[in-house]
């Protein structure tokens, strides 16, 4: 009977809770939408679809000759119709308006809109505005050619025009200049919305003046107009929503994303449905140390009469995987196979890895924070995982660093040597120190049965870390109870330059004393191991990627008329 | 979804950028007059009474491309010996010739008259001029450092000819039952 019953009750009480509320953890069920989905929208989705009339009109035209014949019997008569109503007047009105579609007034607009967002450092826009004009650009251009409609019969033709009419070129480069720069400059919300008003009115006048001037057809200027604006819109909602790239006038690193608005709302319903735990406030932390991750702090409700406290968080999206992508292809090409990385397919394999490591040190009982789990924003796009986050903890350069410390420092090394682990990632940022007590943080590079060489590396940094609040001479003292002189011979031969954390190396560079100069005069004298490791596959990939920025470069330089 | 929006995008990227320089070789010669080209060159230069056209390859020439827009249209031949961009056909609405040697023949066609701007031998390089009613065509040659420029003049001028207007307005009132207006066509809706 009782068995009977729990699973009744459980039931209920999944039925009683409500999206978005707190409560007990709670699968999202089949056909709900995600904490951030990803929309086209209803408009992106109408737009498309006029597209794909317009499209399918344009093959029956080109397979039916008849039917083509009808456009042009329709046009025409209407054009003819106008142009019955033409006066000196309103001509020499119309002739200013379908100055808008002048290239000089089109690359302006362009050029004006690349300079913002190179300022700014807007890349993803800055790429998406490019790709939206070139791709509409160019399309509409081999569309004119595939569809080799000529200019207007019965009717003389007032403004200047180059090339077939259908598509009409200059609607389509004005629309998709005009959608871009609504989705790269304004701000979503009413303030985009009136823009986009205007830009509607703007083509709507254009188009009457073009088709007044008999210089498009009716059918020209429409379909170069919805044209444009389907590439605009669907390319911004698509590749640079507003939610994941915000429109934002701030100069700040690139691979930070913005945690407020829907995506903050986003991630608090996330962490409550999918951890069961009351998130109060969130807040970026640490940006400045961080590039491979938008790290956050979340204050959130205790229970059972425990007190609020923080938990860290560190959300993923794609952006951040070919980030890393980028990142270890260019190390392969700079030194070759340094440290046989291989790179991650997605942002689940991302975060998959990252809870692994911090599982594992856990398991090991290394001094790492424990993890709480992964939350899902949006699937396949954007993940968080939550894990401890160490209350008044301190980095090591703003900690009192004794004997105790660099004991732990250095066991933390031989601990990690003997499970047959390297962290790779060993620098100030990474280390904290509570009650004395030291912290391992960010195990995202832990790489189990690591090379030798990274093993050493990860103890030359430990050590010049520890040097770096202490001196050389204490450090090296305190090493050989844990490593034997060759060991530590080997740590020095094998940290040079790159082996070393940018953040590292920046600090050693500001304490002006040569802590490896020093280590390396305490160590036994060893050959340095060498950091540049030839191999076929360095040489096909370095081929590969000068061929690909070739063509890049040639493709750039093959449409730049059609573009600029 | 997103896969298939951005190979869409990546392919429609890259058949554009394989085709921006498509050319259809047929497009500028004479036997193709009721083709849309001849008629967007009548329409760039509505007044000229005859139009340039390609009368027939001559070996090791092929055809370059073409612009048209309004108040000039241009298409462009190569070489096999002279290079691409060999010859270039410029049609416009006026031409000034004024000090221009007058090269005319008296076996010429009617109302056309033919001048001739400088020549340099080395590189080789001349304009042929042709003057008509409502129109100006310019033969541009330019050989670089091939030899026998002349020659290849020459062969430039037997694969180069005009079509009448008349023609192609007779057309297009036959097929669509509508004017291509301008010169030899009757007068149009909103013409001053």
């Amino acid at each position: 009977m009782d068995a009977a019953q729990e699973p009744r009750a459980v039931g209920e009480e999944r039925r009683r809770r409500l999206p978005g509320t707190h409560g007990p953890r709670r699968r999202r069920p089949s056909g709900e939408p995600p904490p951030l989905p990803r929309e086209l929208g209803r408009t992106g989705r109408f737009w498309l679809i006029m597209v794909a009339y317009f499209m399918s009109v344009l093959v029956g035209a080109l397979l039916f000759p008849t039917f083509g014949d009808l456009f042009e019997h329709f046009d025409n008569r209407r054009l003819a119709w106008i142009a019955e109503l033409r006066t000196p007047r309103l001509t020499d009105a119309m002739e200013l308006v379908n100055a808008l579609a002048l290239s000089w007034t089109i690359r302006v607009l362009r050029w004006g809109t690349i300079a913002v967002l190179i300022f700014f450092r807007r890349w993803r826009h800055l790429v998406v505005f490019l790709g939206a004009i070139i791709l509409t650009e160019v399309v509409a251009y081999d569309l004119s050619i595939l569809m080799r409609r000529p200019r207007a019969y019965d009717v003389t033709i007032l403004a200047d025009w180059q090339g077939f009419s259908m598509p009409s070129r200059p609607m389509a480069g004005l629309a998709v200049t005009l959608i871009g720069m609504a989705y790269c400059l304004v701000v979503p919300g009413r303030q985009r919305f009136r823009v986009k008003g205007v830009i509607a009115a703007l083509l709507i006048l254009l188009a009457c003046a073009r088709i007044y001037l008999a210089v498009d057809h009716p059918t020209d200027a429409g379909f170069g107009a919805i044209f444009g604006i389907a590439v605009g819109l669907v390319a911004f909602r698509w590749f640079a929503p507003a939610d994941v790239f915000p429109v934002s006038y701030g100069r700040g690193k690139a691979a930070h994303l913005d945690v407020g608005g829907r995506r903050g709302e986003a991630i608090v319903g996330a962490v409550g449905r999918q951890l069961d735990l009351e998130v109060l406030d969130l807040k970026p932390v640490g940006l400045e140390g961080s590039g491979g991750s938008t790290p956050l702090r979340l204050r959130v409700a205790g229970r059972d009469g425990q007190p609020e406290h923080y938990v860290f968080a560190k959300l993923y999206a794609q952006s951040h995987v070919r980030a890393d992508r980028w990142y270890k292809l260019g190390r392969t090409i700079l030194y070759g196979a340094l440290e046989d990385e291989a790179r991650f397919t997605s942002v689940r394999r991302f975060v998959e890895y990252e809870d692994y490591t911090l599982r594992l040190l856990v398991d090991l009982d290394l001094p790492s924070p424990e993890p709480y789990g992964v939350v899902e924003i949006t699937p396949e796009r954007e993940y968080m995982i939550v894990m401890e986050f160490f209350e008044g903890a301190v980095e090591i350069s703003e900690a009192e660093v004794d004997d105790a410390v660099i004991d732990q420092g250095l066991l933390l090394i031989q601990r990690m040597w003997d499970e047959g682990l390297a962290h790779r990632d060993i620098k100030p940022a990474n280390l904290m120190v509570r009650d004395g007590q030291l912290k391992l943080i960010d195990v995202f590079f832990v790489q189990v049965r690591p090379s030798p060489w990274r093993q050493a590396v990860d103890l030359a940094n430990m050590m010049l870390v520890l040097a770096l609040r202490t001196d050389a001479d204490r450090v090296y003292e305190r090493a050989k109870a844990f490593f034997t002189e060759d060991e530590l011979a080997e740590a020095f031969a094998a940290a040079r330059g790159v082996a070393s954390p940018t953040q590292l190396r920046t600090s050693l560079k500001r304490d002006g004393r040569d802590l490896l100069a020093r280590f390396r005069e305490l160590a036994p004298d060893r050959e340095p191991v060498a950091i540049q490791r030839w191999s076929i596959r360095r040489v096909l990939l370095t081929a590969s990627v000068a061929f690909g920025l070739f063509l890049a470069i040639s493709l750039v330089i093959e449409n730049w008329t059609v573009f600029a | 979804m997103r896969r298939w929006l951005v190979g869409i995008a990546t392919a429609g990227l890259l058949m554009a950028a394989c085709s921006v320089s498509t050319v259809r070789s047929e497009e500028a010669t004479c036997d193709a007059p009721n083709g849309a080209y001849p008629v967007l060159v009548a329409q760039a230069v509505p007044s000229a009474v005859l139009l340039p056209c390609i009368r027939v390859y001559p070996a090791g020439w092929s055809y370059g491309g073409s612009e048209v827009r309004s108040a000039r249209s241009r298409f462009w031949l190569n070489s096999d010996r002279a290079g691409i961009h060999a010859v270039e056909v410029d049609l416009t609405h006026r031409c000034d010739v004024a000090g221009l040697d007058d090269v005319t023949s008296a076996s010429g066609e009617l109302d056309v008259r033919v001048y001739l701007r400088s020549i340099t031998l080395s590189p080789f390089e001349a304009d042929r001029i042709f003057v008509f009613p409502g129109g100006c065509v310019t033969y541009r040659y330019r050989f670089g450092d091939a030899q026998e420029g002349p020659n290849l003049a020459a062969e430039a001028d037997d694969a180069l000819t005009f079509v009448p207007r008349s023609l192609l307005v007779d057309l297009v009132d036959d097929e669509l039952g509508m004017t291509l207006c301008g010169a030899e066509a009757p007068p149009c809706v909103g013409e001053d």
